[in-house]
């Protein structure tokens, strides 16, 4: 007995030892940079990657073969793991790819000596071949549908098998080859402008080695093996993330072109000097806004979001500036719009909401949506008038005037009357899904409830954890749901095929939303070359989808970030998440910051 | 002299303790209270009442008003504006918090009474009949409870809660409170049931029951009729003594986002004030604390007066 306690006690004084270690963030002159991270990370498996938390991780570790330019702007895509743009065919269905040479994988145990191997175009086949793997059962998979030639065929046939390993990969697919080890064609079924945009520059493409998915198995999610800037060292999965530099790394300068206010803003400053700057990234996983804010504050993150509650106290009432003492801090806010787009989902498929247009239009009548802004985001958000976000090449700045986002109790109550004539009964109680359990989704949820009860609509709200939520929106078991999206491209077709019917859940199309006219005019704009004339569809299309109501459009993102004045090279860079290789944190500066707010203290005491 | 009755007696003597009978009267306010709400409640669901008795959602001004602060704002489906005030301040929707504590108190009553009706239902039975049969039965409910009170009761009741919120017994979907009863009453009658099991045990052998044995009675009919209503002090102390766990119970849930989403409770009202403290909004927290401290105390003084009132140890004083 005495000897377990010894045991007990010991155990316990090196836990306390190993937690002080932890706790020291940087060696001397190491540079890290401490960013948080405000929702549980799914997946470190590129390619099941579908949510922005993930994404921002994994985008770190793994590459592509496109990515968009850091500074330039309007944003212009540039090869990554690709020697030069494709070579495209006359009848744009067939893309040649080069691929850079002597490019490695992290090392991982996953290979015989522990060593990465070089990179060959069969590891991009491989990457496609696993996406469509219908066992694996891929998030994205929707992006590739029916989109090249012979790979829904190999889809088809491994849905012969039982499990996602028993999948033989040989099997070719006609129109994914590898020329030879550094070639890769890629043959369409039909044009796809957007397949740069859309897919080659997307985290879900990345290259993952064969010999890593055997080796780990389920495993793999918290195993990625990339070609990336950064490799992962730890997860824990409630508390932080931490990546360090992968030292196979081709390496990469720092751009030396951007925009004017480039040089201006001080962001050509390391010009044509090798990146990455950070030897390591911590993401802390902290839900909570108020622990991230003290945080930041201290000095403890390098850059932070404004929590609703502290938006006030800190900015001035413009809503443009920050106020004088987070000035005197150092502290720098970049304001940005975020192509987002936020609604109340409706689920086609639900017997209740699925026949009945009026009911759908009025819960979309019913809701104020200045108010909620005011009420929730302190007027940080827009108001979405239609699905298309600001930024995006079809955005009709006049969508205003067509009324879809337009509050109106008097319209919503006698649609709700036309409503329950159509049900033949009185509406039920609807439920809303509302992902999450803190502060903000429960007044979300209360909000929302009562705006609706106004009109009359009793709505109940269950809350939820985002993984829970997810898996009952991908079955369809949501009655209502609040989700929104952040596009990944400029071109709005990212948004437009969430509508449409071969994109059912677990694709992107979460409503089951199901128009045969809309599908047909979508098959047939999606193949399209950009033109005017292509917008202007785009246009009839979100007609086509707002005219059905299978969601209440609610708002558009206007980001606020703040950075300490030691964190260099940040600049907006919303269509894509690997950049954190470029920003740069001054040691030096956090170190005087740090200082300061010691000898504060000491004054204060 | 008329000799006294047991419970007569015990209510004398209740009488006599000055600050006891404040507490009471303290707590039949706030169970006044939130019967009334419940009647309330039940007009407007079911005989289509328009107007509740507090109408805790209505946005009676502007967001995050200062307690007793005077505002200009524009009421609900009105045009003009008009002068405000509101006794304890607004919550970020406008709403009073003064009318969300009072509610607070209906959900908070009704999901400890529930509870604990719950759990006397569970707990008595099962402690009475492994009192009484001892042998196999007395081993199975021993070891039934025992294995239940090894779990750490937080854990225990959020886990219940979890898993009943939602769920569908036969034909019913358990929704919002009905689950939060089911949660803390479904895991809260293990006290109740030693306690039981242990009166039952020391009087099984007391004259009485042997009378009544004698007399042919049926041992359902001894314990029933016999037993139980000796015990039932113990029943009645227990149940004044919970009752209070079973409030903190209720605002932990909220606490946690697992009980009651759709109507106030004083949990739900101290989790906003998680975030609203950093912008100085401090009177939510505030009020639902306070609300919560005086049932406590109140109940804990009266139910401490109410077991040495019930002790029959104690009757010659």
């Amino acid at each position: 007995m005495r000897q377990t306690k010894a045991y007990l006690i010991i155990c316990c004084i090196l836990a306390a030892v190993w937690g002080c270690e932890k706790k020291k963030t940087a060696a001397d002159g190491e540079m890290v940079i401490c960013r948080p991270m405000i929702s549980k990370v799914q997946t470190l498996d590129p390619t099941n990657t579908r949510d922005i938390y993930s994404a921002l991780v994994v985008s770190q570790m793994c590459e592509q073969l496109y990515v968009y330019h850091y500074l330039k702007r309007p944003y212009q895509l540039i090869p990554l793991l690709a020697e030069s743009m494709p070579a495209i065919s006359d009848d744009g269905m067939t893309y040649t790819i080069r691929i850079k040479q002597g490019i490695r994988f992290q090392d991982d145990p996953c290979f015989p000596d522990g060593k990465g191997r070089e990179l060959k175009a069969s590891d991009f086949v491989y990457a496609f071949k696993r996406l469509a793997n219908a066992k694996y059962a891929s998030q994205n998979w929707s992006v590739f549908d029916d989109r090249i030639v012979g790979l829904n065929d190999f889809r088809e046939y491994s849905k012969g098998f039982k499990k996602e390993w028993d999948v033989d990969y040989s099997k070719p697919v006609e129109g994914l080859q590898a020329l030879d080890d550094y070639t890769l064609q890629i043959k369409l079924t039909r044009p796809w402008p957007q397949i740069l945009e859309l897919a080659l520059n997307d985290y879900c493409t990345s290259p993952v080695p064969f010999e890593a998915v055997q080796h780990y198995g389920v495993d793999i999610v918290s195993h990625p093996v990339g070609t990336g800037p950064y490799r992962l060292k730890t997860w824990q999965r409630s508390s932080y993330i931490e990546l360090e530099k992968n030292l196979n790394w081709r390496g990469e300068l720092y751009p030396s072109e951007g925009e004017p206010e480039d040089q201006v803003n001080g962001l050509l400053a390391d010009a044509g000097k090798p990146v990455p700057f950070a030897d390591r990234i911590i993401f802390r996983i902290i839900e909570e806004d108020q622990p991230n804010w003290l945080l930041f504050m201290r000095g403890k993150l390098d850059v932070m979001y404004i929590p609703k509650d502290n938006f006030d106290k800190v900015m001035m009432p413009d809503k443009k500036r920050l106020m004088s003492f987070m000035q005197d801090q150092q502290i720098k806010l970049t304001i940005f719009n975020d192509p987002s787009t936020f609604w109340v989902g409706f689920n086609m498929k639900d017997p209740v909401l699925g026949p009945n247009l009026p009911l759908r239009k009025a819960i979309s009548r019913a809701i104020d949506r200045q108010k909620y802004i005011d009420i929730l985001f302190n007027g940080r958000v827009q108001v979405a008038h239609g699905l298309v976000s600001p930024g995006l090449n079809s955005y009709d700045p006049n969508m205003a005037d067509y009324g879809y986002s337009r509050f109106d109790l008097n319209e919503a109550r006698a649609l709700l009357k036309e409503a329950e004539a159509i049900y033949g009964k009185p509406i039920p109680k609807l439920t809303l899904a509302m992902p999450g359990t803190d502060t903000l989704p429960k007044q979300m949820g209360q909000l929302l409830q009562r705006m609706l009860e106004q009109a009359g609509i009793q709505i109940q709200v269950d809350y939820m954890d985002f993984p829970t939520y997810m898996e009952r929106q991908n079955k369809g078991q949501c009655q209502m749901f609040i989700s929104g999206v952040s596009a990944s491209c400029p071109d709005a077709m990212d948004f437009l095929e969430m509508f449409a019917s071969k994109y059912f859940a677990p694709g992107s199309n979460k409503f089951f939303y199901s128009n045969p006219e809309f599908d047909a005019l979508y098959e047939q704009v999606a193949v399209m070359q950009d033109s005017p004339d292509r917008l202007a569809w785009y246009r009839k299309l979100e007609h086509m989808i707002l005219d059905d109501y299978p969601a209440a459009f609610m708002t558009h993102r206007i980001t606020f970030y703040l950075g300490h004045d030691w964190y260099k090279n940040y600049k907006p860079f919303v269509f894509g998440y690997g950049v954190l290789k470029y920003h740069r944190v001054d040691v030096e500066q956090r170190e005087q910051f740090f200082n300061r707010i010691h000898s504060s203290k000491k004054e204060g005491k | 002299m008329q000799p006294r009755g047991y419970w007569s007696d015990a209510i004398r003597r209740l009488r006599k303790r000055k600050l006891a009978m404040l507490c009471f009267w303290i707590v039949a306010m706030y169970a006044g209270l939130a019967a009334f709400i419940w009647i309330g409640d039940i007009l407007v669901t079911h005989l289509d009442w328009k107007i509740p008795i507090v109408q805790w959602n209505e946005h009676v001004g502007p967001s995050y008003q200062k307690p007793a602060a005077q505002y200009e704002f524009v009421p609900e489906m009105k045009t003009e504006s008009q002068k405000g005030w509101c006794l304890l301040g607004t919550d970020f929707m406008g709403q009073s918090t003064f009318r969300k504590t009072l509610y607070g108190a209906k959900t908070a009553m009704m999901v400890a009474f529930c509870a604990s009706i719950i759990s006397i239902l569970i707990g008595v039975p099962l402690g009475a009949l492994a009192g009484y049969y001892r042998g196999w039965v007395d081993d199975a409910i021993v070891w039934f409870y025992t294995t239940l009170g090894t779990i750490p009761y937080i854990l225990l009741l959020m886990a219940f809660a979890v898993v009943l919120r939602g769920a569908h017994i036969g034909p019913w979907e358990l929704r919002g409170s009905v689950s939060v009863y089911l949660a803390i009453g479904l895991t809260s009658w293990v006290g109740l049931c030693r306690l039981i099991r242990g009166e039952i045990i020391k009087r099984k052998e007391s004259e009485y029951v042997l009378a009544a044995r004698a007399m042919g009675c049926s041992d359902f009919r001894i314990l029933f009729f016999h037993l139980l209503p000796n015990v039932f002090h113990i029943i009645l102390i227990n149940f004044s003594l919970r009752f209070v766990s079973f409030i903190h119970a209720e605002v932990i849930l909220s606490f946690l986002g697992l009980g009651e989403t759709d109507k106030p409770s004083w949990g739900a009202m101290i989790d906003a004030a998680r975030t609203e403290l950093a912008r100085d909004v401090w009177w939510e927290m505030a009020a639902a604390t306070v609300a919560i401290f005086i049932i406590s105390l109140a109940l804990n003084i009266f139910s401490d007066a109410l077991r040495d009132c019930l002790d029959p140890k104690l009757r010659m004083d």
